[in-house]
């Protein structure tokens, strides 16, 4: 049985300078220049991984996707004025409850968008795939970015309410929605296998969620008293009431929140191990917890450091030009440092803020984006490549809101 | 090598000959072509089937912002999926030697008018709700609130924004403010009664609430010089109590929640849309002061004191402070130029043509008003300041 790998070629000072000329750009042009920012970092990314030595390709252009972006604005106007207006009626018919009303579909608001998360991120994936190409042939998505919100809600209500018991209905089934509707030409992905293979990983955050969870539970037990059937807690915790539950039970609650990073990395390769495409290619994916979470912690570390010096940077240009060009003394600048006048302070934290903004997109695109996308090339593996040859090209997919929804709603997409 | 071998012809292309990795855009297939130039077309061959494509060379792109320098990828045209990957220098060579102008590929041409179609939409929609809609949602809704409802807002409001000051409170200064008001609001029909208080805040400035809720602050007392000016100013914010502007700027605020931040989702975050959404609010309420100060002209010329009580505070203050923001920053400023209200303010008072007027506080209320502040605080006071 034959495999092809996959290799990742590319310069990480090349992608650096790429990532700070077009962050800059991006800051000078008020953030119109994004658009184009976003596309040629994707084309550099696709072109460094090669599966089989033949580069991907990212063919998505910058003008669809600012036209995308404003089809998507007039769209989410349009509903946040009328959902805005329903809120203001609402609240200014029921008189005494007003305020309280008010406040609670302000509170609301953010639930009553999760949909238009799902509904965004499904579009952009779909415009995602109908613009990259591998040896010349496109990829494409059925459309179905509704049917999907609709049961991406459904399934994290389930997993909420359940405690994360249906974590893995969840992952598999919207994997799988996903999946089915993918195509490389004229072959079709689909997705095997089913969610009880994904329990596995998750039975390390079980456990530590829900003995955590037990662990505070038996804690408040042991020190709250019922009065008329409403529980209260005591002015003070008697000192010989053992305090281990606690504190094991936060603790173990924190280490729960590593368990389920595991479970979504070693998701990802139990899920791209059940795919198929076509006639019988399989892949595989080996994605290591450990590894992504050091890629994370250095990356982070070093994004820190570069903040640092950035305002340091900001503070010493900004007085330095004040005490070169400006004509004030030593004494003076002295002063002005230990209690800076409302404009440099205005102009240093300006500067700063958008300095650190850029520096922050390039250290992430540089350090975290980087490896991790070669990491996850470098491990992944496609099976039975000779099946291949038996695609042929299919129709290019044009009308699209290109990614608009997931732009206008910041649904924090990796690229 | 003998000369002969050199001279065979066909010997001597199939040296020239380069070879390179082709995708031909319907199949998957990797395919082996030679390269050859020939006139203004690049001719790939499969060095298998021999079959033939010829790529104009004026129409060839190279995509950009490739990763890896090791391989030059080609394309026919800017809609043609076929690829063609050169790796060979000699290859690269051969094609990069020619007069062919190797633009960039850019995909599909037409993305401006579609762009342009957008961008017009996207201004008329975002004018519209902004400019239009909205404005006149907070206009209906602000005229046919239930009274029960606006006082409600107004004391929101006020808990939001005053909540943590100081209030002054004093019996007589209490009813040294009454007397004003009552002075001012005797031919004013007003919608709903007003709520007056006095904050410690040190700057000269006063503001109107949904329902009715007016609350000067100690600096106005402060800097006012005799009572018709703060009269002046208090009359200027029973006019938007009048015309209930609170009530509509609040509307407004409410059903504009967001809007703004879309167009700045990702790039400047909230800075940004805070700014556009000051200059927006600026621009709604400046037409509104000039008509309170209209309307405030009318209270005081009614109630016998000059309406130029107003431009002598606010000339005092340019004297002060120096004149209000002009050229961009006055886009943000909420207000119009003070320069505009002190004429304005003449202007009503020499045409009420009522001279001095008659004093609005005797000198004794004036001074317990004056002193609202620090006489012996009411009982709710928190000792701030």
């Amino acid at each position: 049985m034959s495999v092809i790998r996959t290799d990742f070629e590319g310069d990480r000072g090349a992608l650096f300078l790429l990532a700070l000329k077009t962050g800059a750009l991006t800051l000078l042009t008020a953030g119109i220049y994004r658009f184009w920012a976003k596309t040629r970092l994707r084309r550099w990314y696709w072109s460094a991984v090669r599966p089989g030595g033949a580069p991907m390709e990212y063919t998505g252009t910058p003008l669809e996707k600012l036209s995308g972006f404003l089809f998507a604005i007039i769209v989410l106007a349009i509903l946040l004025a009328a959902t805005n207006f329903s809120a203001i009626m609402t609240s200014v018919n029921l008189l005494d409850e007003m305020p309280a009303v008010f406040t609670t579909i302000v509170a609301i608001i953010p639930l009553l968008t999760a949909p238009f998360f799902f509904y965004a991120r499904y579009r952009a994936r779909r415009y995602i795939l109908a613009r990259t190409h591998w040896r010349g042939i496109r990829f494409g998505m059925e459309p179905g970015a509704i049917g999907y919100a609709i049961r991406a809600c459904f399934l994290m209500a389930l997993t909420v309410l359940t405690g994360g018991l249906l974590w893995p209905l969840m992952t598999f089934r919207l994997e799988r929605f996903l999946t089915d509707r993918t195509w490389y030409g004229n072959a079709r992905f689909t997705q095997h296998g089913g969610f009880a293979r994904l329990y596995g990983p998750l039975l390390p955050f079980l456990v530590t969620f829900w003995g955590g969870i037990a662990l505070i539970g038996y804690f408040l037990a042991q020190i709250v008293t019922m009065e008329n059937g409403v529980p209260q807690l005591p002015e003070y915790v008697s000192s010989r009431t053992e305090t281990w539950p606690l504190w094991t039970g936060i603790l173990s609650i924190l280490l729960s929140v590593l368990c389920a990073f595991y479970y979504k990395v070693a998701a990802i390769g139990i899920l791209a191990s059940g795919k198929t495409l076509g006639d019988g290619i399989e892949f595989d994916l080996y994605p290591r917890t450990r590894r992504i979470l050091k890629i994370y912690f250095f990356g982070f570390h070093k994004t820190w450091i570069a903040s640092g010096l950035v305002q340091s940077a900001v503070a010493g240009l900004i007085f330095g030009a004040l005490w070169l060009g400006g004509g004030f003394s030593q004494e003076a600048i002295q002063a002005m440092i230990l209690n800076p006048p409302v404009n440099v302070a205005i102009v240093s934290s300006v500067l700063t803020f958008l300095l650190l903004r850029l520096v922050f997109g390039v250290f992430w695109h540089t350090f975290i984006t980087y490896p991790l996308i070669a990491h996850l090339a470098e491990t992944a593996e496609i099976h039975n490549p000779e099946l291949l040859n038996g695609i042929r090209q299919r129709d290019a997919d044009r009308r699209m809101d290109a990614g608009g929804f997931a732009e206008a709603l910041d649904t924090g997409a990796a690229f | 090598m003998s000369d002969a071998a050199i001279r065979n012809e066909a010997f001597a292309s199939k040296l020239a000959l380069t070879y390179a990795e082709f995708f031909d855009g319907v199949s998957p297939l990797r395919q082996r072509v030679s390269i050859r130039v020939n006139g203004d077309a690049l001719e790939l061959k499969n060095v298998e089937t021999h079959a033939e494509h010829r790529w104009p060379l004026s129409t060839i792109r190279t995509l950009s912002d490739q990763a890896s320098t090791e391989a030059m990828t080609f394309a026919p045209d800017d809609v043609n999926p076929a690829r063609l990957i050169v790796r060979e220098v000699g290859a690269m060579r051969a094609i990069l030697n020619t007069d062919a102008p190797l633009r960039p590929l850019t995909g599909r041409r037409g993305g401006f008018v579609r762009l342009g179609v957008m961008a017009t939409l996207a201004a008329a929609c975002f004018g519209g709700l902004l400019f239009g809609l909205i404005p006149w949602f907070a206009e209906t809704a602000a005229a046919r609130i239930p009274q029960e409802a606006e006082v409600l807002l107004g004391q929101q409001q006020y808990g939001l924004t005053y909540g943590r000051q100081r209030q002054c409170s004093s019996p007589d200064g209490d009813a040294a403010l009454r007397t004003m008001a009552a002075r001012l609001t005797e031919n004013a029909d007003l919608h709903v009664p007003l709520t007056l208080r006095v904050v410690d805040l040190p700057h000269v400035n006063a503001t109107a609430l949904p329902g009715g809720q007016v609350t000067i602050w100690s600096g106005l007392l402060t800097a006012a010089e005799r009572p018709e000016e703060v009269a002046a100013v208090l009359a200027h914010e029973i006019g938007h109590v009048a015309h209930r502007d609170p009530t509509r700027a609040q509307i407004r605020v409410m059903g504009s929640y967001g809007m703004i931040g879309l167009l700045f989702a990702d790039t400047f975050g909230t800075a940004t849309a805070a700014m556009v959404g000051q200059a927006l609010d600026a621009s709604y309420t400046r037409s509104a002061e000039a008509d309170a100060d209209a309307y405030s002209h009318q209270l005081l010329i009614e109630a016998g004191v000059s309406p130029d009580a107003l431009g002598s505070l606010f000339a005092r203050m340019e004297q002060q402070y120096g004149p209000s923001p002009d050229g961009l920053a006055s886009l943000l400023s909420t207000h119009p130029a003070h320069a505009d209200r002190i004429a304005a303010s003449r202007d009503a008072a020499a045409r009420a043509d009522i001279g001095a007027g008659t004093p609005i506080l005797s000198d004794v209320e004036w001074a317990a008003l004056r002193g609202i502040c620090t006489a012996a605080p009411a009982a709710d006071g928190e000792g701030k300041g």
